[in-house]
């Protein structure tokens, strides 16, 4: 670490940048304490968004300024990275900064400055958001650290084995793949004993490329804090069972940053904590996300992130709730297969068995139990141009959601994050005559 | 003379199968285990599509955007174009195949039972040991499917006739200057090895290349074609029409399966070190590097100056890298052409148009 470096990392993060962010989230909550609703048909906003924003701010400021201070990681959206963060790895999330790039409208003109390089208009909209912001080095996050180490499992989809082919070519680093054998079924031995010896290939690298060894106590607690952050977001996802419910799914997909890019760190288990408190407050005062809730559905599949807004004001003026989603889902329901005594098997357990790494009828099954447990009136499903592992099996899960489980389901097209797929009128259509099925 | 040679086509080889009591596997690509498929008495025929046909019945199923060569082929299993067989087997080779297998398990459950096996997408010592497992997993399953129990002898008996085919489709595409066929009975000939028993297509390769040369064919624009399967076939006589030749092969149903030898007494470590030794592959994870010292070796082997990309519209694995590796080859002198095709669809005129230009470009 060069020590000019250092010095500007802690002058502009840990001093400058820390104070100025904790200042905004004063201000912002106290902005937020003098709203009476989000927007025309919601409820009150949350308080602790000023806490987020303060925390992603701080995450995307400390990227700025990290180079030669840390290491930097790379590292797909499900990857196993306890190891990473107890070696003090800083860790970038490509996904998640594509999403970044979607709610800001930034989306599209990544995704073209792409497609002007040579890649086509039918990668998934996250890796040509990614390749524009590596080939143009512009992003609404001021800018991002090149990576010492790319890490990329393959327990969501295979595109994220080419595109981190493609980062290891640009950038040159090392790309550690983390091979996780699809779940058709039920996962067998071999497959839980070719993860496990991965993981421990992957630590060996991790380590080399860190030059430092992992301290085992490290890594627990790492593990620990992981375990703890995703227990707290299973219960703040569980709030959404009341009625009215107090969180919708359109706030879990901002709310959900830190369990992606920042489980294993303390600062994210006090904030869930705080968000928890806070939900649990609004449930017993019977406050509800929504100023009137009439009708609750369940999504399923990536937000539409260039429209969360306007889908959120549109479903919430004709009193819809979206009380629950697989897609944040996922990040919550694997807690039980934690063990923090057991970091590295646990590691293997969990990272084999995500939604996106099981067959359609998981799914299908997901959604019944959510349905259920949510008592929600019905599914909108978002038919996701770019994410084929997600929306592959939507078709006849529609049909079974409807027909066997008496469920009304939609599917919507669109793409997550590439707004040239979505057609807003034809959603729109599609939409109310649903909702009028649904006699919302 | 080469152009006696008769290719047998897909029905008179599932016939004749038939008629001598063995079953039959459909099998969709990339990489399927034909060796144990063998062993358990069963010719294994490979599902490409088939191209031409409509898609509507896997439409049903699959969104518009998967691409038409898993959309096609679920339409022809709807349709009961895999009747005969007695197993289906979806080998994972993406997310596209990997939706197919598990929408056919979970929702559309066809009479023959639907297998699947994961194949890793490194070539490491775990990868290896792995691939064995999965396959030892599979070979359990072929046995409660079909109450058929092969010896280790009858597994490695297996391997070494598929290894004689691999070497037979190496030595044929190597020879490809001595078979005077024209360049799309050509590729019906090395295609035969999608449904041909191993030892059938070995000799039928063999006395392709031992017959001599009908009459020097004139001189040709070398050409490599990278890809998937060269379909519409009807491309490849547009190719030769316009004075080329393909003379490197770097097409996932031939050129990069062509598999390596192995060695050893165990039958599924065999198996598994021969899957994973083909050409880097895009549906085994390659690398950008690998696959572009690949072509760069060979379009110099070819003598080709000119790469044709044949790419399946949707189809992520194929075209992630398109970028790096036009602008490897262009480093090296090659020139690029990338086709979208979709398997449904005959061929498009502009296409055509590209394709006779492209050609002339590199004369
Ligand atoms: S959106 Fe889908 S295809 Fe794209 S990286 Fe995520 S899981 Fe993969
Ligand atoms: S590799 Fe491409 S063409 Fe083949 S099944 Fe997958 S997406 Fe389709």
């Amino acid at each position: 670490m060069s020590s000019l470096g250092a010095l500007r990392f802690h002058a502009s993060v840990s001093l400058l940048g820390r104070a100025a962010l904790r200042l905004d989230r004063l201000r912002t909550e106290h902005k937020l304490a003098r709203m009476k609703s989000a927007g025309p048909h919601l409820g009150p906003p949350l308080m602790t968004s000023g806490w987020l924003k303060e925390l992603i701010s701080r995450h995307y400021l400390t990227g700025r300024y990290v180079r030669g201070v840390r290491k930097v990681a790379w590292v797909t959206s499900g990857a196993p990275v306890e190891h990473l963060k107890a070696l003090g790895y800083y860790l970038m999330y490509p996904e998640n900064h594509g999403a970044v790039c979607g709610i800001r409208r930034w989306g599209e003109r990544q995704c073209l400055a792409a497609e002007d390089a040579g890649y086509s208009r039918d990668l998934c909209s996250y890796a040509r958001t990614d390749f524009g912001t590596v080939l143009s080095g512009q992003t609404p996050v001021g800018r991002l650290p090149p990576p010492d180490l790319l890490v990329c499992c393959n327990n969501i989809c295979q595109t994220v084995l080419y595109w981190y082919q493609v980062l290891a070519h640009h950038f040159q680093v090392p790309l550690v793949l983390i091979d996780t054998p699809f779940l058709y079924t039920e996962a067998r031995p071999h497959m839980l004993a070719f993860v496990r010896k991965q993981i421990d290939a992957a630590v060996e690298v991790a380590e080399r490329t860190a030059g430092r060894s992992l301290a085992p106590a490290r890594l627990e607690e790492v593990m620990r804090l992981s375990h703890e952050a995703i227990g707290l977001w299973l219960k703040i996802m569980q709030t959404g069972r009341n009625r009215p419910a107090p969180i919708t799914a359109f706030d879990e997909f901002i709310h959900m940053a830190p369990i992606v890019e920042m489980r294993g760190e303390e600062s994210t288990v006090a904030y869930y904590r705080a968000l928890l408190a806070e939900l649990e407050e609004r449930t017993r005062r019977g406050v509800g996300a929504l100023q009137a809730e009439r009708k609750r559905l369940l999504w399923d599949n990536l937000p539409i992130w260039y429209r969360l807004r306007p889908l959120s004001e549109s479903l919430a003026a004709r009193g819809v709730a979206l009380v629950a989603s697989t897609y944040t889902n996922a990040w919550g329901e694997l807690v039980e297969r934690i063990d923090p005594t057991r970091p590295l098997d646990s590691m293997a357990e969990v990272y084999l068995h995500p939604i996106l790494n099981r067959g359609t009828g998981h799914k299908l099954a997901t959604m019944a139990r959510m349905l259920k447990e949510y008592q929600a009136d019905g599914v909108l499903l978002h038919s996701d141009r770019s994410c084929k592992p997600y929306s592959v099996g939507q078709m006849d899960q529609q049909r079974r959601l409807a027909g066997e489980l008496g469920a009304p389901a939609l599917l919507l097209d669109a793409d997550h994050n590439d707004p040239r797929a979505y057609s807003e009128e034809q959603a729109e259509n599609r939409l109310q005559a649903f909702l009028e099925v649904l006699g919302a | 003379m080469p152009n006696e040679i008769h290719v047998p086509s897909r029905r008179e080889a599932i016939r004749a199968q038939v008629q001598s009591g063995g079953g039959l596997a459909a099998v969709f690509p990339y990489h399927p285990p034909r060796a144990l498929l063998r062993a358990h008495g069963l010719l294994p025929v490979e599902v490409w599509g088939p191209p031409g046909r409509s898609s509507s019945r896997g439409d049903a199923h699959l969104q518009p955007y998967t691409c038409s060569l898993v959309r096609a082929g679920l339409s022809f299993l709807l349709e009961g174009g895999l009747d005969q067989a007695r197993v289906v087997l979806v080998p994972h080779g993406c997310d596209s195949l990997q939706g197919l297998g598990s929408v056919l398990l979970d929702f559309v459950k066809p009479a023959p039972p639907v297998l699947t096996c994961y194949l890793p997408r490194g070539d490491r010592a775990l990868d290896r040991a792995f691939l064995a497992d999965e396959l030892r997993e599979l070979d359990a399953r072929l046995a409660a499917a079909l109450g058929t129990r092969p010896d280790e002898a009858a597994l490695l008996a297996a391997v070494e006739r598929e290894e004689r085919a691999d070497q037979a489709l190496g030595e044929l595409l190597e020879g490809r200057a001595r078979v005077g066929l024209g360049e799309e009975a050509f590729y019906r000939l090395v295609r035969s090895r999608e449904y041909l028993p191993a030892e059938d297509f070995a000799a039928l390769a063999g006395r392709a290349l031992a017959a001599p040369a009908a009459s020097a064919r004139p001189a040709r624009t070398p050409l490599v074609v990278s890809g998937l399967v060269p379909e519409p076939m009807a491309l490849l006589s547009v190719l030769e029409a316009a004075g080329a030749t393909v003379t490197g092969d770097d097409l996932a149903c031939s050129g990069r399966r062509r598999y390596r030898p192995t060695q050893g007494p165990e039958p599924f470590a065999r198996m598994s070190e021969g899957m994973l030794s083909g050409p880097p592959d895009s549906t085994r994870g390659a690398s950008v590097e690998a696959r572009l010292q690949h072509l760069r070796q060979l379009a110099r082997a070819a003598g080709a100056r000119g790469v044709v990309f044949l790419t399946l519209k949707f189809c992520e694995p194929e075209l992630y890298y398109l970028p790096q590796l036009r602008e490897g080859l262009a480093q090296d002198g090659v020139r690029a052409l990338s086709l979208e095709v979709d398997l449904a669809e005959a061929l498009p005129a502009p296409l055509v148009t590209r394709l006779e230009a492209f050609v002339e470009t590199l004369r």
